[in-house]
């Protein structure tokens, strides 16, 4: 059987921090982000990848009648695309108009409040919700959580919030040799009262799902694309899109689901690799072949629970690293204590409400002020500093310290 | 081999060096003959010297002198008339050929694969030596003249070194960083230059120094610097920086260990600053005393102006204390746990030291992940590069 194709992209650009001092820290409203980096790496993203991506995308599915995308837009990026991108936005309204691309539900500041504060993360969630209903007037049904941190209770609390679907890495470990491709399920269980009751009152849609399905990463077919379609090294160099979808169509099972950063096109993969070549010929050739390209909402359309695989998850995984786990955001000193002393906040932050410090408290929730402070590879040139702003990972502990030194300021003052 | 102290006399550069690659290279079953200019007792190889004569000729001018009293050279050029310098480079020369003459002479019967040969001084010797035997020369640049001056070079001596360079079949350099000096300002080819970082004689701090520095929270943290008192390895940056902490944290203590010409003017300086309770200047210190001020000091800085490497980052690191150290030098390309700041933004030094000062986890992992570059960087495994290079070097020639 001929596996349906389901491309999602994620798309975000964290604030990145300015090089505070210790002299700053409680000098009144001092600004913690580098306005000047942020504008500049976000023009540059836009011009290579998000500007030309999107026409070509739009092209296509304008083209080819069932040819579809979808997208997850962090809440943080498309903040900033208000401050340094409304063209950018412009083109994601222009393809949410076609009424062809999806729009994935995700934590608003790309945060890592799964893990740690139940209420913020419901609250980021209902905020992200809200925000695409209002820039794209449509109501996302399918959540992924940052990075694809996933675990049974998130899988559970994504159900209780309504989604019914939600995206996880495919890790090897897990699948036992099933194919990512298949359906699968959480098991069913529930959560402790107070928590359900958290869940009940922080709802981002307004009644839980009966039933959740999970769409798991084939990250071989989306890693061939994303990292390896430039790398001469590899023996699939160089590939061209009728190979690549004589391997989707191999693959088998429901659906072959391609999940990857947007900036693949055009930014990791720079334009004159043949990316954008390869991206437009995928939908022609797909149509002849009778392939579909269809929205995770599609995919789970078809989806019956009696049909689906458990997909029994009890320690964390995500889509990150070697590992598939949480260490490229937790687990040295520096990443512990940052994250530690920002969640130990909360609560102040919230009773003061005052939106201005709470909106920065929450922007310095960001996963990748945590990933930036990653040591694990950091002297191996590994990708943690190819995407890193910063000198170090110190660098990165610096400046963090410094704003939240500055804000404890303002808490206390 | 043409090197120089053995053992060593001095704590860090070249003499430490130059034992630690001997010693690896003997580990891998490599034999060394090793030419010094005076005489000294080891058990470990085969060492020759020149005579007497030379001997007396080189103590005579106190001159030809490794690298650690190398400034007393540098100070004297500084301190003649012009016309003197003239005089004092002649009798340079005339040293260095006397020491050149004797030592190629008495290495002649030796029947070598490779002529080494470590720092300018050596490099005629090196030159003719491999000339002689026909075999290929490495040069091993441990500092170059620019670094020591802050590139107002001895013009004599940057020509010694260029000329050694472009002898060479191999040159070793013992960082990125010195690499770059040699292309950019020697106009060496890249591809002749092989860099091999120093190794560590230190073995990492064990873990009750670890927790114990992590136990400990000081009414009175210590912020050091080690190193000879020249323009070179930056004490005048650090007494910048230090005055910067100190307007904010009064209760920090800085010290000062090492001597040299500066102390005077550095002494004054920290005065003008406002640090004369804040500040300790040590004058000479003792290895034992060193140990002492490594393992109570709660941040090293090496603020150097241009240092090749910079063996006193690894030997802060082996006694647990977080580093900060100067871009512009090789050790920071070496040690992932650490700060790097550019010599000349003392500001941003002194916000480092702040950070690791008041964050406890910070310094806490700064002390306990710095020290892996130590089991990276031993003799043993950096004397496998340079034997990898003498057998790529003699394969090629053979």
């Amino acid at each position: 059987m001929k596996p349906l194709i389901c491309l999602y992209f994620q798309v975000h650009q964290p604030y990145r921090l300015r090089d505070l001092r210790i002299t700053e820290i409680g000098q009144g409203d001092i600004d913690y982000f580098d306005r000047v980096k942020n504008e500049q790496i976000f023009r540059k993203v836009a011009e290579k990848c998000y500007l030309p991506a999107n026409k070509l995308m739009l092209d296509l599915v304008e083209t080819y009648p069932d040819f579809r995308v979808s997208y997850s837009l962090s809440g943080v990026f498309l903040d900033q695309c208000k401050e340094y991108g409304p063209d950018v936005l412009v083109s994601f309204q222009k393809l949410a108009a076609t009424g062809k691309v999806e729009f994935l539900a995700e934590t608003y500041y790309h945060s890592l409040a799964s893990i740690i504060s139940l209420e913020e993360y419901c609250f980021q969630i209902s905020k992200h919700v809200h925000t695409i209903e209002e820039l794209f007037g449509m109501t996302p049904k399918v959540f992924r959580n940052t990075e694809l941190i996933y675990n049974n209770e998130i899988a559970q609390i994504a159900r209780l919030m309504g989604f019914h679907g939600i995206i996880a890495e495919g890790a090897d470990a897990m699948l036992q040799g099933r194919n990512p491709n298949d359906l699968f399920r959480p098991p069913t269980f529930r959560l402790p009262a107070h928590r359900e009751k958290i869940i009940r009152d922080h709802r981002p849609l307004p009644k839980r799902a009966r039933n959740i399905a999970v769409l798991l990463k084939n990250y071989k077919l989306s890693d061939d694309v994303a990292f390896r379609f430039s790398d001469k090294s590899w023996v699939g160099y160089p590939l061209d899109a009728h190979t690549f979808t004589d391997w989707l169509m191999q693959s088998g099972g429901h659906s072959a689901n391609l999940f990857m950063d947007y900036e693949t096109f055009g930014e990791h993969q720079w334009e004159d690799t043949g990316i954008f070549d390869f991206l437009r010929s995928l939908p022609g050739i797909w149509e002849e072949r009778g392939i579909e390209a269809v929205t995770p909402s599609q995919v789970i359309a078809g989806w019956k629970k009696d049909d689906a695989h458990e997909y029994d998850i009890h320690n964390t995984i995500s889509w990150a690293d070697m590992e598939r786990d949480l260490s490229a955001w937790t687990g040295n000193h520096i990443q512990d204590a940052a994250l530690h002393s920002i969640y130990a906040l909360e609560e102040q932050v919230k009773a003061t409400q005052n939106p201005q410090l709470i909106e920065n408290w929450r922007k310095l929730l960001t996963s990748d002020h945590f990933y930036y402070m990653c040591t694990k590879y950091w002297s191996d040139g590994d990708v943690h500093k190819y995407f890193s702003p910063y000198d170090s990972p110190y660098e990165a502990y610096r400046r963090y310290s410094h704003a939240l030194h500055d804000l404890r300021a303002r808490l206390n003052p | 081999m043409f090197g120089w102290e053995y053992p060593p006399l001095h704590l860090g550069g070249l003499g430490v060096a130059c034992q630690g690659l001997v010693r690896g290279l003997l580990h891998h079953g490599v034999k060394v003959t090793l030419v010094l200019p005076y005489a000294s007792e080891t058990e470990d190889t085969d060492v020759r010297f020149p005579t007497d004569i030379v001997l007396q000729k080189l103590h005579v001018q106190s001159m030809l002198q490794p690298y650690s009293t190398f400034e007393s050279f540098e100070a004297s050029m500084r301190t003649v008339s012009k016309g003197n310098v003239d005089v004092y480079g002649h009798d340079l020369e005339e040293a260095i050929a006397n020491y050149t003459e004797t030592s190629v002479k008495m290495t002649e019967d030796l029947q070598p694969d490779v002529v080494h040969c470590h720092d300018w001084m050596t490099y005629e010797a090196g030159r003719r030596a491999s000339a002689h035997h026909r075999v290929p020369l490495v040069t091993h640049i441990h500092a170059t003249e620019l670094d020591r001056t802050n590139h107002a070079p001895n013009e004599y001596i940057y020509q010694r070194e260029r000329v050694g360079f472009e002898a060479a079949d191999k040159v070793i350099a013992v960082s990125n960083y010195t690499k770059n000096v040699l292309v950019q300002h020697y106009g060496i080819s890249g591809d002749k230059i092989t860099v091999v970082h120093n190794g560590s004689m230190d073995l990492p701090p064990k873990a009750a120094l670890l927790e114990s520095k992590r136990a400990c929270t000081k009414k009175h943290p210590l912020v050091l610097f080690l190193g000879r008192l020249v323009t070179q390895k930056g004490a005048v940056q650090f007494l910048q920086m230090a005055s910067n902490v100190h307007q904010l944290r009064p209760e920090v203590q800085f010290v000062i260990a090492g001597h040299g010409h500066m102390l005077e003017e550095l002494v004054d300086l920290s005065c003008s600053y406002g640090l004369q309770d804040a500040i300790i200047f040590t004058g000479k210190v003792t290895s034992e005393e060193v140990k002492q001020l490594y393992t109570q000091a709660d941040c090293f800085v090496m603020p150097s102006i241009s240092e090749p490497f910079g063996l006193v980052a690894l030997e802060a690191i082996a006694h647990g204390t977080p580093v900060i150290l100067s871009r512009q030098s090789g050790a920071a390309e070496v040690i992932s746990d650490c700060f790097v700041v550019d010599y000349w933004d003392t500001a941003k030094m002194a916000d480092c030291v702040l950070t690791v000062l008041r964050e406890q986890p910070l310094a806490h992992q700064l002390r306990s992940y710095a020290p892996s570059v130590l089991d990276r960087l031993t003799w043993q495994n950096q004397a496998a590069h340079v034997q990898s290079l003498y057998k790529n070097l003699t394969y090629c020639s053979a």
